[in-house]
């Protein structure tokens, strides 16, 4: 059945004068992601088992990431210089595609599965858990549903050394609480998509008043507004996912406080946010 | 089994796709019959922070959001009205809540008929607020969500609608993942099979008040593609996986209308050119009106077969030109008087096709859901109408082909990673089984591994 639509076509004189795919047109020329100059910089100490793990990671490969870092732990390496100079080596190439717009969530989600799925191998072979910079707990709030913005939050704090606590979706205040009680982590996050569990930012925040903790929140999702996160003490508004660690450096490296944070989030997140214009 | 599958196209002729008109009109609230020559708007504003820390705040911001809009109804002079009470956690939990909610809503709209002749209807979407891990079925969630329609269905409510969750654990672990047959699986399959079994309570509750059920929206799973999609500058989710799910969805949502929901559906459901194409019922649509809520892609093409015009959702609160609920309303009203005004004086099909190409070609998003596209999506479904499974895998393949022809023709560029998981997409689907029981047997082992929450024992498979 023809298209009712078809006797306009030859009308068009130009559809860039409607709408412009602007992404087709900024693209650059393709590149193996491996010969991107700053991933070359990434891994430029990299050699042998450890680039060849850096690369399975960079590839989003966990199968692969498993069977080499099984060989490289057989062939004697160390699992902590695995973890740190090959694993998060791929895993910083990675962040570093997916900042540039080179990389896509896909990408970044296979890669941190490669990529943890390697540093458990390496913990099996150590006994133990490898150091992390510190604990970050991390939540969707009570009453809501919607965690994929926490899961990226989880991936990109794996990434970079941290240790996330995922309490998961819809996740009662105390629970939350007593979570930050047990694990005195750095920093917690907490996110919501809607306008009616927002509101469970405050209680969590009030909640561990009582217990005697004060833990910088960062809070955020969809319907989530800085001047709304500001009313509650203890909490800044968080704008992306892959902010995350840069504002857990901000506290575990230098000592901001959630009220520094308020101030100084575009310096500490290197980039313009608009919120905090 | 409920559901009775179409497997033959309601709409005979792609070309008598257009806004308010369908083959099964369907009478509602007071004076309206979607679907029958009048589009209508659909305001609908969330409650105000705060205001669900009790049943009396939910109440007052309840009255204080349809007091407004039917106070702009007036003001301007609209001829219809169809209010949204989209339930957040604390309506739907509660069936004092969703009473008090529910009859305060129509009481202003009843005045306002009762007033001034008005059209009005009520639509009541109660909060899916299921967990896969903690149970889709039977679960206190499920029952107290049983409750609130049937709270809503006694208390004014013309029409019922939801937006179930089936198939979400799965599908967002696909959709961040670029995994296609979990996209497929997840929506397909398991967002369908969970349909089925809420629209044959919902259809039963809206029997016995004698009002309407109206439809569904794949929002917890195509919408999440589409969000994550986003813009053009946006590094998430590909464009075309994004327009994939949506096909997929097209088939998913379907199930409503085959289990006895007439329309109009849920107005986020983007895929409902695809589901109004194959059974000819009236559809709630949103776009450029909703810019308050959601920046797709699509903001003209999406009115051009509507029949209930929505603004999706705004904070309750003031803006420069009065309060939300006026102003959204305001803006939607405008837009049907447009349309009702092109239907009057005969050039509808000229306005519908205005709408459609302003968008067509600006995302494969667009293209697919041109009503064209979303025909030729209609007919691969009931092609293999009997299997969801199935039918969904043709809804993609199709759609894809939309986006290819459109790509041969030069209307439309990709970037390399929309072309990439385009072509990869497409060799997935043609590879898996014709066999429903083999794809889903590969599925169910594969996916109850990598995704913790998903439980295969709270579907009927």
């Amino acid at each position: 059945m023809a298209s009712p639509l078809e006797k306009y076509y030859e009308k068009f004189e130009d559809y860039e004068k409607i709408a412009i795919r602007y992404n087709v047109k900024i693209e650059g020329p393709a590149l193996k992601p491996e010969d991107d100059p700053e991933v070359v910089e990434i891994l430029a100490a990299a050699e042998g088992d450890k680039k060849t793990l850096a690369l399975d990671v960079l590839y989003g490969d966990k199968d692969k990431t498993d069977s080499d870092v099984a060989e490289a732990l057989d062939a004697g390496n160390d699992p902590i210089d695995l973890i740190n100079n090959a694993l998060m080596k791929g895993m910083d190439a990675v962040s570093a595609l997916y900042t540039k717009g080179e990389y896509f969530l896909p990408d970044l989600m296979l890669a941190g599965d490669a990529m943890m799925s390697g540093v458990a191998l390496c913990e099996a072979k150590l006994g133990h858990k490898a150091d992390s910079k510190a604990k970050v707990v991390c939540c969707a709030v009570q009453g809501d549903p919607h965690d994929i913005g926490k899961n990226l939050i989880v991936m990109f704090l794996n990434a970079n050394g941290y240790e996330p606590i995922d309490l998961g979706r819809d996740v009662p205040h105390e629970t939350v609480v007593a979570a930050l009680k047990e694990n005195e982590p750095a920093m917690a996050t907490a996110t919501a998509l809607m306008t009616t569990t927002m509101t469970g930012f405050g209680k969590i925040a009030a909640l561990m008043e009582e217990e005697g903790l004060d833990i910088p929140i960062g809070c955020g999702g969809g319907a989530v507004r800085r001047d709304f996160v500001e009313e509650t003490p203890h909490c800044f508004y968080g704008v992306e996912a892959y902010h995350t660690p840069k504002l857990a450096d901000a506290i575990v490296d230098d000592g901001k406080t959630w009220e520094d944070i308020r101030k100084e989030y575009a310096a500490i997140v290197g980039e313009y946010v608009a919120a905090y214009s | 089994m409920a559901q009775k599958a179409f497997t033959k196209m309601e709409t005979k002729n792609v070309d008598d796709m257009l806004f308010g008109e369908t083959l099964h009109p369907v009478k509602l609230g007071l004076g309206q019959e979607a679907g029958n020559g009048m589009v209508y708007p659909n305001i609908k504003v969330a409650p105000a922070e705060g205001s669900e820390e009790s049943i009396d705040g939910l109440e007052a911001t309840s009255k204080n959001i349809a007091f407004a809009a039917c106070q702009r109804v007036a003001d301007i002079g609209l001829p219809s009205i169809q209010i949204e009470t989209e339930h957040v956690q604390q309506q739907s939990i509660s069936r004092e809540a969703s009473e008090r909610c529910t009859a305060v809503t129509w009481e202003q709209l009843e005045e306002l008929h009762d007033k001034f002749g008005t059209r009005v209807s009520l639509m009541s979407t109660v909060a899916d607020m299921r967990e896969e891990e903690n149970g889709l079925r039977g679960s206190e969630f499920d029952i107290a969500m049983d409750e609130s329609f049937e709270a809503c269905a006694q208390n004014g409510a013309s029409m019922l609608c939801i937006e179930t969750v089936g198939g979400k654990v799965v599908s967002d672990y696909g959709i961040s993942r670029g995994d296609a047959r979990a996209i497929l699986y997840g929506i397909g399959v398991l967002g369908s099979n969970d349909m089925e079994y809420m629209w044959t309570k919902i259809v039963d509750v809206a029997k016995k008040y004698n009002i309407t059920p109206g439809g569904d929206t794949d929002c917890a799973q195509a919408n999440t593609a589409m969000f994550l999609a986003g813009g053009f500058m946006s590094k998430n989710v590909s464009h075309t996986i994004a327009a994939v799910a949506r096909a997929i969805a097209g088939a998913r949502s379907l199930v409503a209308i085959e289990c006895g929901a007439t329309g109009p559906t849920k107005d986020c459901g983007y895929e409902n050119p695809i589901v109004k194409s194959i059974a000819s019922v009236p559809i709630c649509a949103e776009g450029k009106n909703a810019t308050c809520a959601h920046a797709d892609l699509m903001g003209n093409l999406t009115a051009g077969v509507c029949d209930v015009w929505s603004n999706e959702s705004v904070y309750n609160r003031e803006e420069m030109g009065g309060p939300t609920p006026g102003v959204w309303l305001q803006s939607l009203g405008y837009e049907c008087a447009l349309m009702n005004t092109a239907k009057q004086i005969g050039t509808a099909k000229e306005l519908r096709d205005s709408y459609v190409l302003a968008d067509k070609y600006r995302d494969p998003q667009g293209v697919i859901l041109a009503y064209d596209n979303a025909y030729r999506i209609g007919e691969a479904i009931v092609a293999d109408g009997e299997d969801n499974y199935l039918r969904a895998r043709a809804a993609a393949l199709k759609a894809m082909d939309c986006i290819n022809e459109a790509v041969d023709q030069g209307r439309i560029l990709l970037t390399r990673f929309e072309r990439d998981t385009l072509d990869s997409t497409y060799k997935t689907y043609e590879q898996l089984p014709d066999d429903s029981d083999k794809f889903l047997k590969t599925c169910i082992k594969r996916y109850s591994r990598k995704v913790k929450e998903h439980d295969i024992k709270q579907y009927d498979l």
